[in-house]
């Protein structure tokens, strides 16, 4: 297992080729990439993104070992955009499939800009979950690894629920498809890469059934 | 056996066998090959046999024999059931043999035929046989002469009409389909209908059918592939609708598509919804007769079509301004406290009741709607109009006659839907109206339609019911009709468009 197709659509959409180098122990490099932070679009721009990674990288479907996707949570019209078309991907270029939580990757990207915690702090993801709530997850060590969560809920009453048991530090980064695939080789490495792909929603569908209505007043 | 069943043409094996002698002793009779002689054909490497199924039925089957060291070919036999005759499949056969021997490198077709056969010969000519010689008495025991037949296909023609093999996602409401054609031969069409979870909810619910398709695209694809017998790398290109549909149903079907696409290195054709719903006639027909008067009905839509040409000219003429027929009759059913999806349940508890019995108003039929309205639909009335009959009698602690109420309600949908197709039709001087959607499954409205046709003199077609419902298949015939036109991929750059119109067949 040495390079992958990594796609997110939690967010943005977000589509990198991910490698391992030679070097043992070797950070994984992203060799090719495209990304939209545009929360909307995503099915417009998933094509044109993977043809465009996969066209930086140099390479075609066939010379890839994996793909992974990003499983949210994130806004569901978006993110089954990047699910749909990882589950293609790796029916079309007969590749097994693996997912990770979105979130992970942006605890990933903390740990790589250098952000160390306290030994009682834990880092707060949290991204828009719209309707003015949150999806959130906390992580804590040295590795950050996730503690709480993934979860939705309202920012300001998961604070409250969150606070009193230490200090928090806010995630400032987004979630990008290189760390989807960074992530992916830790856990693959580690032996616990997940064949999991399944879109975290966290809600269910907003319809409740009702009874018909009367017509005649 | 008609018409409107889908046939599957594929390559026939040994456990064809069984069927396949009882299908050459109802076609030959005394003149049949022993099972010996018919399995050795089957399994020889110098020949080649096609099966036919329709609905799953072997009906057909047809072969060839090519040795590698001889630019000769012989048709070896072709028997079609009498029940399956008549409707171009042996036509059909027959050019699929003769594309194949000339792809084996044969440059001259010969074949046999009894010279009491005029209309197998017939057949012949109409392919470009022509006779050469006759040999006396060759049919024994009745002692019939056979008629010798060549044919020199010319190769050009032969490579000139492609028949590329196109896969086609469907996604706009609530039926991940997945078609596979070759051309406009159906090679599979697996549907998977999330109708049973939204049940509850007596309507579908988009969140809801956008996260079954998510879940049904990878075994839908597969099941497709496994139907067609076919590998992903045999696919020349992919077809996908893009509208119109709910929309985050239809992106996940888009986004699906594209990444194929991409990973398969095929070309990807994002087409009109609407429009393969009336492309799909080319699977039972060969090709779509224009012009034609196409009126779509599904929980959905309700659409009137002017279909000049199927890829270059179709017009919205009307569609429902409120409600679409399928949703009055779900609707109508809760009214009537029946179950999801409504159109059976209407239907059944329409059984015996008297269509006449309450005159359910007909929406946008008045001489005033004629001029903005003419062949605009509108059912939201109608489905008060039938709460507010349920209501009165029950208000009053009176039992209402469900089946007289069910029957004048379908008949008000029926009769307004047949009615404006059959005017439309009458005022553009077009004499045919293809029916399309799953309110076709309606007996009412077939019934209706055959007979304001009939009296019309307007040819009405009805695709085979797994043609009429969302599916994938009629998204791949649309796809390989653009190919087969020369028309250059849609890219990768395309969007979901819930509202899509009818004019644009194909995006880009």
């Amino acid at each position: 297992m040495r390079r992958v197709l990594a796609i997110d659509t939690s967010a943005g959409t977000s589509v990198a080729v991910v490698e391992l180098g030679a070097a043992i122990g070797a950070r994984p490099q992203c060799v090719g990439s495209w990304h939209s932070d545009n929360p909307m679009k995503h099915a417009e721009n998933i094509g044109v993104a993977i043809a465009a990674a996969l066209q930086q990288a140099g390479l075609t479907a066939s010379k890839l070992d994996a793909v992974v996707v990003g499983r949210g949570p994130g806004p569901f019209t978006g993110l089954r955009v990047g699910i749909a078309a990882a589950v293609m991907f790796a029916e079309g270029a007969r590749l097994p499939l693996y997912g990770v939580v979105s979130l992970d990757a942006i605890a990933l990207a903390e740990r790589e800009a250098g952000l160390t915690l306290e030994p009682v702090a834990r880092l707060l993801v949290a991204t828009d979950a719209r309707r003015k709530e949150v999806y959130w997850a906390t992580y804590s060590g040295i590795g950050l690894e996730r503690g709480e969560g993934p979860g939705v809920q309202k920012f300001e009453v998961l604070l409250g629920e969150l606070e009193p048991a230490g200090p928090l530090v806010a995630a400032t980064q987004g979630v990008h498809a290189e760390n989807i695939g960074r992530l992916f080789f830790e856990q693959h490495l580690a032996g616990v890469a997940s064949l999991d792909i399944s879109a975290l929603y966290l809600r269910e569908p907003d319809a409740v059934p009702t009874p018909a209505k009367k017509v005649s007043g | 056996m008609s018409l409107h069943s889908n046939w599957n043409i594929r390559e026939a094996h040994e456990s064809d066998l069984p069927e396949l002698l009882k299908l050459e002793h109802e076609c030959f009779g005394s003149d049949s090959w022993s099972e010996d002689n018919l399995r050795s054909e089957l399994v020889e490497h110098h020949t080649y046999y096609l099966a036919v199924e329709i609905d799953g039925r072997l009906v057909g089957y047809a072969g060839l024999s090519k040795l590698p060291a001889n630019s000769q070919s012989d048709i070896q036999t072709i028997a079609v059931a009498p029940m399956a005759r008549g409707i171009g499949l042996g036509h059909e056969v027959m050019n699929r043999l003769i594309r194949r021997a000339v792809e084996l490198g044969a440059t001259e077709v010969f074949l046999e035929v009894r010279a009491d056969n005029p209309i197998a010969q017939k057949l012949y000519r109409k392919l470009g046989f022509e006779q050469i010689s006759v040999r006396k008495n060759y049919y024994r025991p009745d002692g019939v002469d056979a008629i010798v037949m060549r044919l020199v296909p010319d190769e050009r023609s032969v490579q000139q009409r492609p028949q590329p093999i196109v896969l086609g996602i469907e996604s706009s409401c609530d039926e991940t389909g997945i078609g596979i054609v070759r051309g406009n031969t159906l090679l599979a069409n697996v549907i998977s209908s999330s109708m049973d979870e939204h049940a509850r909810f007596g309507g579908v619910v988009p969140e809801i059918a956008a996260r079954a398709h998510l879940e049904a695209l990878q075994p839908t694809l597969r099941k497709a592939l496994a139907e067609a017998n076919l590998e992903l790398n045999q696919i020349d290109a992919i077809a996908v609708t893009n509208g119109p549909g709910l929309g985050g149903a239809l992106m996940v079907g888009v986004g699906a598509a594209k990444a194929l696409a991409v990973a398969t290195g095929k070309p990807l054709y994002a087409v009109n919804h609407l429009v393969g719903h009336v492309g799909v006639d080319v699977l039972e027909r060969g090709v779509l007769e224009t012009p034609t008067i196409a009126l779509l009905v599904s929980g959905g839509h309700t659409s009137l079509l002017l279909v000049n040409d199927l890829l270059d000219d179709v017009q919205l003429l009307g569609e429902t301004i409120d409600d679409a027929a399928g949703e009055a009759f779900d609707k109508v059913a809760r009214v009537l406290g029946l179950k999801y999806p409504g159109g059976p349940e209407i239907d059944r508890a329409a059984e015996g009741g008297d269509p006449k019995a309450i005159r359910f108003p007909r929406g946008l039929s008045l001489p005033k709607d004629m001029e903005k309205h003419r062949y605009d639909f509108s059912f939201s009335g109608l489905k008060t109009a039938v709460a507010r009959h349920v209501e009165l009698a029950e208000s009053r602690g009176e039992a209402y006659n469900k089946a007289d109420v069910a029957a004048s309600f379908r008949e008000a949908v029926a009769d307004v839907l047949v009615t404006k197709a059959v005017n439309a039709c009458i005022n553009h001087g077009v004499p045919r109206l293809l029916l399309g959607g799953g309110v076709v499954a309606n007996r009412r409205l077939r019934e209706l339609a055959q007979e304001q046709c009939d009296k019309h003199g307007i040819e009405l077609r009805i695709p085979a019911f797994s043609l009429c419902t969302d599916n994938g298949a009629m998204i791949a015939a649309l796809g390989a009709q653009l190919i087969i036109a020369g028309r250059e991929p849609s890219g990768l750059g395309f969007s979901a468009e819930s509202t899509l119109p009818v004019t644009t067949i194909q995006s880009r």
